[in-house]
């Protein structure tokens, strides 16, 4: 090694480090404690999708009351609550690809894809910081909403939580999946956004008359929930059946789209295209 | 440097204790292990291709390499060479078609995660980090992300941020800071985790000089009092010659040189003198030429004799018994000397010659120099 004046040694008085290893309970500190600092110093991101969110449910709201009048008085209650799942909804599925986007433009994904805990690990627990930060920007649609409209709902949280976050499990699977198949197919992304569109078909899944919609992403949840914040069902008064397919629903899809997702990052290995953006 | 986890908490963090020892690295060099442990990197055989068919590129083509713990290795290639898809393998992103990548023992394709708790990289310079993060927070995320408990290593943070000179900013957002420190602390973050193996791609572009030779100390600093290995990637032939114990060189796919910075400098052609005169005119170039294989001759200001104007500088090819005719044939011109040297070639001129590279051209090396620009270095 050549030339140069080195910095005169320290090392000898230097404190010895005893490195530990992280645990998973430090990378779930680590990414909330980021995601919330993110949120902290990009407020207009947060701040512009509540009012999106409000501006889109405003359309709603008075240019359905302008066209349907006392009908859609009527379901506001069940409005509210679907757009509320739906707000949550859109934010859990798009957790994931947007979080990968992000990572991309901030020159920070291969940080994250070169880490001992795993890439799908660590998506998993963004996607979940991600899922929370959007529970904290949908309460605040809802309780506009409910200003705005002058409407009345039950606010258990120890009933509406659970259920509405193991509703949009499901989705979050689904966003896994769409995130490993952006990794793999870029373009495609886009493509799959619209899919979020379709999430109003499956909150409004006639799960009495076609019970077979129960299986569907969110369609089991969404009825539970709208049983939950309009009628005052609380956690413990739904039937084990209900609550155990709410959770095999919301599990399974989680583990299908974390399996695509690990099996489409694979490829993307395979391929050389792996945040090659 | 107690820089291993105890790992007897779980995590996915498992590391080898025994390369932590940098002891004796100085004198057992880059190629000579002190130990019969693995080496920090060991790439057999890797190609990659990209595509079918016609259309496919081959980037990489049956490449192997060898980097012992503790030692700083150059790659060094054009645009295209196939460095970028090489340091992917190593690193797991990109899977070769064929061909195994080790990183101390671990193999990268059957045991990916184990491989990660050993190694870092910084691959997109200044955008290698979270600009709306303050430094400090950037070393705690990403030596959490790396697999460490950020509490344990605060001390390491501090000694980092002091020896880069980041300590005055450690509480400041990234993005206020200057491009050069930016640079900085991606390094910094990159190194925040204790890895033991670093890939750095253009550590040091758009660095001032200052910040540039502030981080080339601490590069060899860690390499030699902490053992770290550092496979560095840069077109800045100055930093590679700077820094680094050994260079490879690649183009199209394969190393076409892999040896230490000196050997490949001297396996140059280097018997060229350059010789400096205000005697020297027309005639005396021209009774050299008859004897001599004379390579340049310059005139005017650039090269200066002792009254500072008019002297002539010229390089002959002349070795051995040819320097004394040389030195000889000036003194019969009735020549007076006034500065005599060897040129020694530069390391661009070598990487240009085994790659078969334009000067100037893209991709490669020195691009902002002019062709004409006198190439070589005296010495």
């Amino acid at each position: 090694m050549s030339g140069g004046e080195d910095i005169p040694s320290s090392a000898a008085a230097d404190p010895i480090d005893e490195p530990r290893p992280a645990t998973y309970y430090h990378l779930a500190r680590a990414v909330l404690y980021r995601e919330y600092l993110i949120f902290v110093r990009y407020p207009a991101n947060a701040i512009g999708g509540i009012v999106v969110a409000l501006f889109f449910f405003g359309v709603l709201f008075y240019g359905g009351r302008l066209l349907a009048g006392q009908a859609l008085t009527d379901s506001l209650s069940g409005i509210i609550v679907g757009y509320f799942l739906w707000t949550l909804s859109v934010g859990a599925y798009s957790s994931v690809s947007n979080d990968i986007g992000s990572e991309v433009q901030w020159g920070t994904l291969e940080r994250h894809i070169t880490t001992p805990f795993g890439f799908a690990p660590v998506a998993l627990f963004k996607g979940v910081a991600k899922v929370i930060r959007t529970f904290l920007t949908s309460a605040v649609v809802l309780a506009v909403m409910l200003l705005l409209t002058g409407t009345r709902l039950s606010l258990d949280p120890l009933t509406v939580v659970p259920v509405a976050g193991l509703a949009i499990t499901s989705v979050l699977g689904l966003g896994f999946a769409a995130g490993g198949v952006t990794v793999l197919y870029k373009r495609i992304g886009n493509w799959l956004n619209l899919l979020q569109f379709g999430f109003v078909a499956l909150i409004s899944a006639p799960v009495l008359d076609a019970p077979w919609t129960r299986f569907l992403p969110l369609a089991h949840g969404s009825a539970m929930l709208q049983r939950a914040m309009v009628d005052g069902v609380r956690l413990w008064e739904f039937g084990l059946a209900d609550i155990g397919l709410l959770v095999a629903v919301a599990a399974g899809y989680l583990l299908g789209g974390y399996v695509v997702f690990h099996y489409a990052t694979r490829r993307a290995r395979r391929l050389g295209v792996l945040g090659d953006y | 440097m107690a820089r291993s986890a105890a790992n007897d908490r779980g995590g996915p963090r498992e590391r080898d204790d025994s390369r932590r020892d940098g002891a004796g690295r100085d004198d057992a060099g880059p190629d000579a292990p002190a130990d019969s442990s693995p080496p920090a990197l060991a790439i057999e055989g890797v190609s990659k291709r990209f595509g079918s068919g016609e259309a496919s590129v081959l980037a990489v083509d049956d490449v192997s390499l060898t980097v012992e713990r503790g030692s700083i290795v150059g790659l060094l290639g054009p645009n295209g060479a196939g460095k970028t898809t090489l340091i992917k393998c190593a690193l797991g992103i990109v899977l070769p078609d064929a061909g195994s990548v080790r990183v101390f023992g671990t193999d990268v394709g059957d045991g990916r995660r184990a491989a990660y708790a050993n190694v870092d990289a910084m691959l997109e310079g200044a955008r290698n980090d979270y600009w709306r993060l303050t430094v400090r927070e950037n070393l705690r995320y990403f030596a959490t992300i790396a697999g460490v408990d950020p509490d344990s290593v605060q001390a390491r943070h501090d000694r980092l941020l002091d020896r880069l000179e980041l300590t005055a900013k450690a509480d400041t957002p990234v993005r206020d800071l200057s491009r050069g420190m930016k640079q900085k602390v991606s390094l910094a973050s990159v190194l925040a985790g204790g890895a033991d193996l670093v890939f750095l791609d253009e550590p040091t572009l758009g660095l001032d000089v200052e910040s540039s030779r502030t981080l080339r100390r601490e590069l060899r600093r860690l390499a030699r009092e902490e053992g770290l290995t550092i496979v560095l990637s840069s077109h800045d032939m100055g930093v590679i010659e700077d820094v680094c114990d050994r260079v490879v060189m690649m183009a199209n796919g394969r190393i076409v040189a892999d040896d230490t910075v000196g050997a490949l400098l001297s396996g140059t052609e280097r018997d060229v003198v350059r010789v400096v005169s205000a005697d020297i005119d027309d005639r005396v170039v021209a009774t050299l030429r008859e004897r001599f294989d004379v390579r340049a001759v310059e005139a005017g200001p650039g090269a200066a004799g002792r009254d500072g104007r008019g002297s002539t500088a010229v390089e002959v090819a002349a070795a051995g018994d040819a320097l004394y005719d040389l030195m000889d044939a000036l003194r019969e011109a009735g020549v007076t000397v006034e500065d005599v040297r060897t040129v020694r070639p530069e390391l661009e001129e070598v990487f240009v010659d085994l790659t078969g590279m334009e000067s100037g051209g893209s991709g490669t090396v020195g691009d902002d120099r002019t062709a004409a620009e006198p190439r070589g270095r005296s010495s």
